[in-house]
């Protein structure tokens, strides 16, 4: 494995994608709507109204605080769990271009026949979704976590974010989920010659992160250790298991013979 | 350079490329010729290991395709059928691009940038993005993508197709420039004078080998040679003398000219020439029909499918 050749598969990569203005749009857009809408939306609201009464509290809020805390804890974390939305989003995009974008366009070849190994191919291509996705991610988290201390400061008289839940979402599920999606995407790029086609197919690979998302909200899980370890395993062995499958499919061989 | 033995391809049971042997050497310009579904580029990509052979052996430049893929990789510069170049970027950022996943040193990079550019006339495009280039432009574009690396042995598919003459000219110097660089050169083509005036040898294949040699040697070997006679006036009485010829299978007119299929031109065009003006005729020109290469490819691939 050559770093320097897989890098610069990546930074191509990404240069091609600052140049397609809808990408570029979906990379700054979604990241913007999560560090601001999100908070604006479910936290102000609370941290403007009254004290909740106790035998009102949602499933989500946070046990062992006052009423209105719990809310807003609660809703934080839940804020922070969208977070991986962003880099389940994000990658599907981008890998719909440079994959699928590139083989309609018949730029696959010349890229083939350059002295690269398959898998440096493979890990040049999936930086160069991996890397911007978790770029968006991580600064639109930094908006968040900005936005919810303003707002709860006054609330707590401490920062809520970032806290032990966002760090786990952030450092390990997010980029699980990143490559989940990148992955999957790779799966899917040999499957359809249809860009949007790509990205809708891409989005499914949302799917075990609705799942968490609404089984928290539902109050069915909470957010303890055990359910965090738990999640995290489901998330490596899916990303292993697609990362195997996206090897499996990303080889020259495949792509020029059987690649529809 | 480059050695064949027995190189086949199938899929799925079809076979694309079946038991091909010959062999190219070194600063040749070889070219392949097929009809459409031949294995053309089926032969290439196997040649540049993007496809492995399902049966024969092959050699690029003593490296043996599929076991050593990167190493031929590395010696091989591969024009396709597509230019296949990223529209969003500029020129110079294609051709870098390629040349630092090639392992080319900055400097190395840079001369052989400008230096393929300026032969093909795009130096002062190439900070301009790829999307606004002409297709002429884009081809020459994916030649010097193709040799930023300055490999030994290029392949170049269709390489003047859809280009205008002026484009498709330059191009076909910039190969002969290449072959003074002692490159290997394999070109596939459908366009014959093309091979015709540019390879050393060719090869006519339909999935199996059909003929090779110089193109030369298969119009003597295979095809019909025809002399073309270019007089003042055609009369009937000059036709029917030159029919009766021994020498002359066959006479066709066309305009003012004479096309006479002969066995032998070198015995047969005197006499040819000396009946035609002992019957009144004005000789304006003798010379060998041109499409001689085309005759004997269309006549070798109908005979192939036959």
């Amino acid at each position: 494995m050559r770093p320097d050749r897989v890098w610069e598969i990546a930074r191509k990569d990404m240069a091609s994608v600052r140049r397609h203005k809808y990408v570029l749009y979906g990379l700054i857009g979604i990241p913007l709507i999560f560090a601001i809408f999100i908070p604006m939306a479910s936290i102000y609201p609370v941290v403007t109204s009254e004290e909740p009464l106790d035998n009102k509290l949602p499933p989500f809020a946070q046990p062992g605080m006052a009423p209105k805390q719990a809310v807003v804890t609660g809703l934080a974390n839940m804020a922070v769990l969208m977070f991986m939305f962003l880099p389940a989003a994000i990658p599907s995009t981008i890998a719909s271009y440079t994959f699928v974008g590139e083989k309609v366009n018949r730029q696959l070849e010349p890229l083939l026949a350059t002295p690269t190994t398959d898998l440096e191919l493979l890990i040049g291509k999936g930086l160069g979704a991996f890397v911007p996705a978790m770029a968006a991610t991580f600064a639109s988290f930094a908006g968040l976590v900005a936005i919810v201390d303003v707002l709860t400061f006054p609330l707590f008289g401490y920062l809520l974010l970032p806290n032990l839940i966002s760090a786990v979402v952030l450092l390990v599920y997010a980029p699980l989920v990143c490559l989940l999606s990148v992955s999957w995407s790779i799966f899917i790029s040999s499957k359809v010659s249809d860009v949007r086609a790509a990205m809708q197919l891409g989005i499914v690979g949302i799917a075990p992160v609705l799942l968490f998302y609404f089984l928290f909200m539902g109050g069915i899980v909470s957010l303890e250790w055990m359910t965090l370890v738990a999640f995290g395993l489901v998330l490596a062995s899916a990303s292993a298991g697609l990362f195997a499958l996206s090897k499996a499919t990303f080889q020259r061989e495949e792509i020029l013979t059987k690649w529809r | 350079m480059i050695k064949l033995q027995g190189l086949t391809r199938k899929f799925n049971g079809l076979v694309a490329v079946d038991g091909l042997t010959f062999e190219v050497g070194e600063g040749e310009i070889f070219g392949l010729l097929g009809p459409n579904g031949a294995g053309k580029t089926t032969t290439v990509r196997m040649l540049c290991c993007l496809i492995k052979p399902t049966g024969g052996k092959a050699f690029v430049g003593g490296y043996e395709v599929g076991k050593d893929a990167l190493r031929v990789r590395e010696i091989v510069g591969l024009l396709p059928e597509a230019p296949g170049l990223y529209g969003e970027l500029s020129a110079y950022r294609n051709l870098e691009f390629y040349a630092k996943l090639y392992g080319v040193p900055k400097r190395r990079r840079e001369e052989n940038i400008e230096r393929f550019l300026k032969m093909l006339g795009l130096w002062g495009r190439r900070d301009d993005p790829v999307a606004t280039f002409s297709r002429g432009m884009q081809q020459k574009l994916a030649i010097v993508r193709a040799m930023v690396h300055e490999p030994k042995v290029l392949f170049l598919d269709e390489p003047t197709a859809a280009l205008a003459p002026e484009s498709a000219k330059t191009v076909r110097d910039f190969i002969l420039e290449l072959k003074q660089e002692r490159r290997t050169i394999f070109l596939c083509t459908h366009n014959l004078h093309e091979a015709e005036r540019l390879c050393d040898r060719v090869a006519i294949t339909n999935s199996k080998l059909i003929a090779i040699g110089s193109p030369s040697e298969l119009e003597q070997k295979f095809g019909p040679s025809r002399t073309e006679i270019r007089l003042e006036r055609v009369s009937r009485k000059i036709v029917d003398a030159v029919r009766r010829l021994k020498h002359v299978k066959g006479v066709e007119v066309v305009g003012d000219k004479l096309m006479v299929e002969v066995e032998d031109p070198e015995a047969a065009n005197p006499v040819i020439v000396e009946a035609v003006v002992k019957h009144g005729g004005r000789v304006r020109y003798v010379a060998r029909a041109v499409h001689a290469l085309e005759e004997t490819y269309l006549r070798l691939v109908r005979e192939s499918e036959a």
